[in-house]
């Protein structure tokens, strides 16, 4: 029996630390301690309602126009207002490009250095890895492209800014669509940046991960799911165009279902906090509880009729149709490359249909006392925001985001998606077992704000990962 | 164009021309993500001229930071340490978390134990050759510092003893990051106001400088977001923030906040987020 301890994980957005038990080479039991905790929904009280749209950002530097999604949504629930078409069509737009730019990020920044040795000359990509499949001339294609990548990635934040005025932390989503009234011009801008990223994503990102799907097979093998998927859908729900991605659904082995918001729990049996050990997400804030002898992470576990669920592109893949369900870390990195192109696709489609010159936004009354809940598909999945206002204030503020879904911490009966998907992997090398960042890197988690806690009492021998 | 902006094209120009001949830079960059968003890294990728691959191939030896370095645990860690001994210069953004002697934030574990944020800013902070707060977290702490500031975080600056450049903004620009790091690269230590912040990019208020100040001037104001006139009446902190945003703008000078018809949150001035809100107001003024 051997211990294995990676902290931190780098190449993911916040801190993550792996314990993994290992038996007779495999692993046996993994437990992942993300902390998710910076106190967002304490501090959010008695704040202005309008402002969560741009405070909540703030949780996140790679997805934080996600959470101007969700907190828009929330409020248009709470104030009882439905955006107009041209609203829905300019705020999924912003939406878009951000997806472009995390997909991009993530699979060139986050995951191509688990799998291509990067040149040596840069100290930012020493590594002590040492299994590496590409043969030179596609570890110097792939590299260059690593470099491309970083101003594709620039160019997507660009396309980002026409309708958001800025990224990371844009201000153009709000309550009713975006701030911006659209003129021709910035019709053409976005779409001239789509043409050139559209170019890369499609002659160099796919090919790119077919070279690297095709020499590490076996990860189709590695880090399978847990059998549930669930998306809150996204990029759908417009009058004129329908569906261009996916309705709101779940899967379970295999059978897809509608979904229906009200089947949310969270749990906090091993995570820091005290409290009510199962809710409803309108129902409570846990109180953080550093004290709790059984928790190791501040995530908390979301669950699905009582089951944990995974989400992100993968799920939204296999819902809608586009990708046959086979659930494992490459399927993971595929999926999400794949859904690059899609999301490139609808991005056209949404930018034809602009109206130059549309105006989105209203002065807004606050109602005395309400509630409001925003469900959307982000780039790393499923995002909740629940919302209660109470005399013109936040009297209450609940996130889940995706990453609280995949990176679920236990509870009575199973283990979140993440920790499952590293149970019985074989680890070739205890000293430098790659799969492990392999796996849970393929889930893209985003661990930001990371508030990392000692566990009290829980001291195990562990075998560190050695250079 | 004031003369602070002629400057820093100059000074990009030469720093263009300068590093391009020398391919091989000697000084060492630390990043260090601490409590925040790790939005700052993210911008600093958005930088155009100079880009990010510019930066790491002629301007400065990056070795470390968690978002984009390749090695991972202990092998991360021990490039952290060796650092010590080398001539580095030290990037922090995020907070520093104070509460639980600073076991709030942990950033990896070395030598057996866990590192914590506040141990790693003190071990590095002292010995850099120079420390920039990248970013509202870093400089003050920041929304991570938001009441009631569960993790009691602090800027960097309150817990070293030695100077700290800051670079206040959430995120930080990255031309901010960047022209300061390259000012430190050739002449030393830049102009800095009296809380630290490089004169070249802090001098002059949104206000002065927003493209919309003369509606400000003939009382024309925006009754929504959205509205082109000026957004003083939604709240706008253009008045009391002072940076560069009007003139350079974001994302390779495609918009700023402004520009897309809402008002200035304040991101860049000390005391954000709670002495700036509320962000937005229908009526703040009749």
């Amino acid at each position: 029996m051997e211990h294995i301890l990676i902290n931190p994980l780098t190449r993911i957005s916040g801190f993550l630390q792996i314990e993994a038990t290992i038996n007779n080479g495999v692993i046996e039991d993994a437990r992942n301690s993300g902390f998710l905790f910076r106190g967002f929904e304490k501090i959010l009280l008695n704040r202005s309602p309008f402002d969560s749209v741009y405070f909540t950002q703030r949780i996140c530097g790679i997805c934080s126009a996600a959470h101007s999604m969700a907190s828009s949504l929330a409020l248009e629930d709470a104030l009882s207002i439905i955006p107009s078409e041209q609203g829905k069509i300019l705020r999924d737009i912003v939406h878009g490009c951000e997806f472009l730019q995390n997909h991009i990020r993530h699979f060139y920044q986050y995951t191509v250095p688990d799998y291509v040795r990067l040149p040596e000359k840069f100290p930012l990509f020493d590594t002590v890895g040492n299994d590496f499949r590409l043969s030179p001339e596609q570890t110097e294609a792939i590299s260059n492209h690593y470099f491309d990548s970083l101003k594709v990635g620039m160019q997507t934040h660009e396309m980002l800014a026409v309708l958001g005025g800025k990224a990371p932390h844009n201000h153009g989503i709000f309550i009713g669509g975006v701030t911006v009234r659209p003129t021709t011009d910035n019709v053409i801008h976005m779409k001239s940046l789509l043409s050139v990223i559209r170019d890369f994503v499609d002659n160099k990102m796919v090919s790119d991960m077919g070279v690297i799907a095709n020499a590490y097979q076996d990860y189709f093998h590695l880090g399978g799911g847990c059998g549930n998927l669930l998306s809150y859908g996204c990029f759908q729900g417009y009058d004129s165009l329908g569906t261009l991605y996916l309705q709101p659904c779940i899967m379970t082995d295999g059978v897809k279902q509608p979904f229906d918001a009200r089947n949310i729990t969270e749990s906090i049996d091993y995570a820091w906090y005290s409290g009510k050990d199962s809710y409803e997400p309108f129902e409570t804030v846990s109180e953080p509880d550093m004290q709790k002898q059984k928790a190791y992470s501040w995530i908390k576990a979301p669950r699905y009729l009582g089951k944990p669920f995974e989400v992100g592109p993968l799920a939204r893949q296999i819902l809608c149709g586009c990708y046959e369900n086979h659930v494992s870390a490459m399927d993971r990195i595929v999926a999400r490359v794949y859904e690059t192109h899609k999301i490139i696709e609808i991005l056209t489609v949404l930018l034809d249909q602009v109206v130059p010159g549309v105006e989105t936004q209203n002065r807004y009354e606050l109602p005395l006392r309400a509630k409001g809940m925003g469900l959307i598909d982000t780039t790393r999945g499923a995002l909740g925001h629940w919302m209660k206002i109470n005399e013109g204030k936040i009297a209450f503020y609940q996130i889940i985001t995706p990453s609280v879904w995949n990176f679920s911490t236990r509870d009575g009966q199973t283990q979140g998606p993440s920790e499952l998907s590293l149970i019985g992997t074989p680890i070739h090398d205890t000293y430098n077992p790659v799969e492990i960042g392999r796996i849970l890197r393929s889930f893209d988690p985003c661990v930001s704000c990371a508030t990392h806690v000692l566990c009290p009492g829980n001291e195990t021998k562990v075998y560190q990962v050695v250079s | 164009m004031n003369g602070y902006e002629n400057l820093t094209e100059c000074l990009m120009r030469e720093v263009r021309d300068r590093f391009s001949v020398s391919c091989k830079p000697d000084i060492n960059l630390v990043w260090l993500e601490l409590t925040g968003c790790s939005g700052n890294i993210i911008s600093l990728l958005d930088g155009s001229q100079p880009n990010f691959t510019f930066l790491i191939t002629h301007m400065i030896r990056f070795i470390y930071n968690n978002s984009l370095m390749a090695a991972e645990g202990n092998a991360a860690m021990q490039k952290l340490k060796s650092v010590v001994a080398t001539p580095y210069i030290l990037a922090v953004e995020g907070a520093v978390a104070t509460a639980n002697d600073g076991y709030y934030n942990i950033i990896g574990q070395m030598d057996g134990k866990p590192l914590t944020a506040l141990a790693a800013l003190k071990m590095l902070g002292e010995r850099a050759k120079s420390v920039i707060a990248v970013g509202a977290c870093a400089s003050h702490g920041g929304i991570s510092s938001a009441f009631p500031n569960p993790a009691h975080c602090v800027g960097i600056q309150d817990v070293l003893t030695r100077k700290v450049i800051q670079l206040p903004g959430c995120p930080c620009h990255p031309d901010w990051f960047v022209g300061t790091l390259a000012y430190l690269l050739l002449y030393g230590e830049p102009e800095l106001d009296r809380m630290n912040r490089p004169v070249m990019f802090y001098a002059h208020t949104i206000h002065d400088r927003c493209e919309r100040r003369s509606l400000f001037d003939r009382g024309v104001f925006a009754q929504k977001l959205g509205d082109g006139g000026c957004m003083f009446k939604l709240g706008c902190r253009g008045p009391v923030t002072r940076i560069d945003c009007p003139v350079r703008k974001w994302n390779g000078r495609t918009n700023w906040p402004v520009g897309a018809s809402t008002p200035c949150i304040g991101c860049a001035q000390f005391g954000f987020p709670d002495k700036m809100e509320p962000f937005i107001s229908y009526d703040t003024t009749k």
